[in-house]
């Protein structure tokens, strides 16, 4: 029989299940002052970004220079993955729909799927376990 | 082949996430001590941007998020208290060599060790009394796997501490163990407890430790593996006064064919203990005894009758010597000893 060796011991994660940890740590806004691709992060930075920083305080927000380049956003997570989405060809809204895909994602590779998945027309009878939507601890 | 390129991603993806500076922080980049200095100098050029990037401060704001992201803000509001939680003893020499004039940070130390026996008490607690029939050793393996060093090395990682880690690689010497990128993170949840416990109460501390420690999943049942489990539930049947056990075979399927199956159960006296399967007499007779033996074991106390010694400390905020009132307790009946000690310990080298 093999020996159970103490100091390998360990615990599989269960995130959700009492207490949520969010993956995102980071998101950083890159843009350039001149270019007019960077026009609507621009806009998106002066009118949009501390509200975002405010409802979101588990993320840290870093806002840096990229000059005489196209403007991105990129997202760091606790999987030590980064997501990074250019933000030239899109508006205001454009821009916030793709700040929230970064804040919702949990950083995992993106990986095709294996088989084709279950299409149904009937909704779930028990709903859809979120560990996001549990309610997190108040200490 | 592939395990070395699996720990160079690995040891890259270390270095990656730990040497992020902020520019906030840097007055002058590059630093004047990365200029090469002039061949004819006497100085020699031994700057390491490695060691250059682990010597900068984390910036205060990641710090701040991390607080949010536990849950912890309303605790922690000023962020060097958060900073002194992630920073490792190992990390002081390279500070003193890079800034030989500044006054040394504090580091975690002593806080570790303080939240290492806090959660080992609030483990234990909770492990024996949700499973008092565990055996013992079994018991402290159920502990480590809760609280022990993996653990809170996955915990600390979870959480999003490996950029804010200050530590040092450290070889062994004579007197120490080596320091190793998991005990740096080890330490980093094992502070965060102790900082709980001085800021709050013990209660405060041992809801963070149920939060993100006792809620993990370990499997009980493979660490509970016996070398003889018939001798040893003839023991326990003995200690409980029961008859002693005989095997039945209850159901069989295929007895001459190459793939048998035959379901034995275990009865002391009417009362069936157990049931196994197996493709053979003997190996199904194994198994029964070894279900009937996971049925006392891993008996488990609902979560509505489980009370918490630790309870019966006081509930005001302050450490636990200050006077106040206390949760209710009341003291479980008394468990009958079901610890059989012949090969009933767990799959330890040790008998």
């Amino acid at each position: 029989m093999r020996p159970l060796l103490r100091a390998q011991l360990r615990s599989r994660p269960a995130n959700g299940h009492v207490a949520y940890l969010p993956q995102i740590r980071k998101l950083v806004f890159e843009f350039c002052d001149k270019w007019p691709s960077s026009a609507n992060t621009r806009t998106y930075i002066l009118n949009h970004i501390q509200d975002v920083a405010k409802e979101n305080p588990h993320v840290e927000v870093v806002v840096k220079q990229r000059n005489q380049k196209e403007p991105i956003v990129r997202g760091f997570y606790v999987n030590n993955r980064d997501k990074v989405i250019p933000l030239n060809s899109l508006e205001v809204n454009g821009i916030q729909k793709k700040v929230q895909l970064l804040l919702d994602s949990s950083g995992a590779k993106i990986v095709p799927l294996k088989r084709r998945a279950v299409e149904s027309m009937t909704e779930s009878t028990r709903g859809i376990w979120s560990g996001m939507h549990a309610d997190r601890p108040i200490l | 082949m592939q395990h070395t390129s699996r720990r160079l991603v690995s040891t890259a993806t270390k270095l990656n996430a730990s040497n992020s500076i902020s520019p906030s922080s840097l007055s002058f980049f590059p630093p004047k001590e990365a200029l090469k200095p002039p061949a004819d100098s006497f100085e020699k050029d031994a700057f390491l941007p490695t060691d250059w990037a682990a010597v900068q401060p984390t910036p205060s704001t990641a710090l701040n998020a991390f607080a949010h992201r536990i849950g912890l803000a309303s605790i922690f509001k000023d962020t060097d208290v958060i900073r002194q939680a992630c920073t490792h003893e190992s990390y002081l020499p390279l500070f003193r060599k890079h800034h030989p004039g500044k006054a040394l940070p504090k580091t975690n130390k002593q806080l570790a060790a303080l939240g290492n026996s806090l959660m080992g008490m609030f483990a234990t607690e909770w492990v024996n009394g949700r499973y008092p029939h565990l055996p013992t050793r079994v018991m402290k393996s159920v502990v480590t796997a809760h609280v022990g060093p993996p653990t809170c090395e996955s915990v600390a990682r979870e959480m999003g501490a490996s950029p804010l880690l200050r530590w040092h690689r450290t070889p062994a010497s004579e007197t120490e163990p080596p320091v190793l990128h998991a005990d740096a993170m080890a330490s980093i949840p094992r502070s965060l407890t102790a900082l709980i416990y001085q800021e709050r109460s013990l209660h405060v501390a041992r809801k963070f430790v149920h939060a993100y420690f006792i809620s993990r999943q370990v499997d009980l049942r493979s660490m509970l593996k016996f070398t003889n489990p018939k001798t040893t539930l003839i023991e326990l049947t003995k200690k409980f006064g029961r008859e002693t056990p005989k095997s039945r075979l209850l159901s069989e399927t295929g007895r001459f064919s190459n793939s048998p199956v035959f379901v034995v159960g275990i009865y002391s006296g009417a009362d069936k203990l157990g049931e196994g399967f197996g493709a053979s007499l003997k190996m199904a007779e194994y198994r029964a005894a070894e279900d009937s033996l996971h049925r006392v074991y891993l008996t488990r106390r609902p979560d509505d009758m489980l009370q918490l010694p630790t309870s019966t400390f006081p509930t005001g905020l302050g450490d636990i010597f200050q006077k106040g009132p206390e949760a209710d307790y009341t003291a479980p009946e008394p468990v009958p000893d079901s610890e059989v000690l012949y090969y009933s310990a767990d799959r330890s080298a040790r008998r």
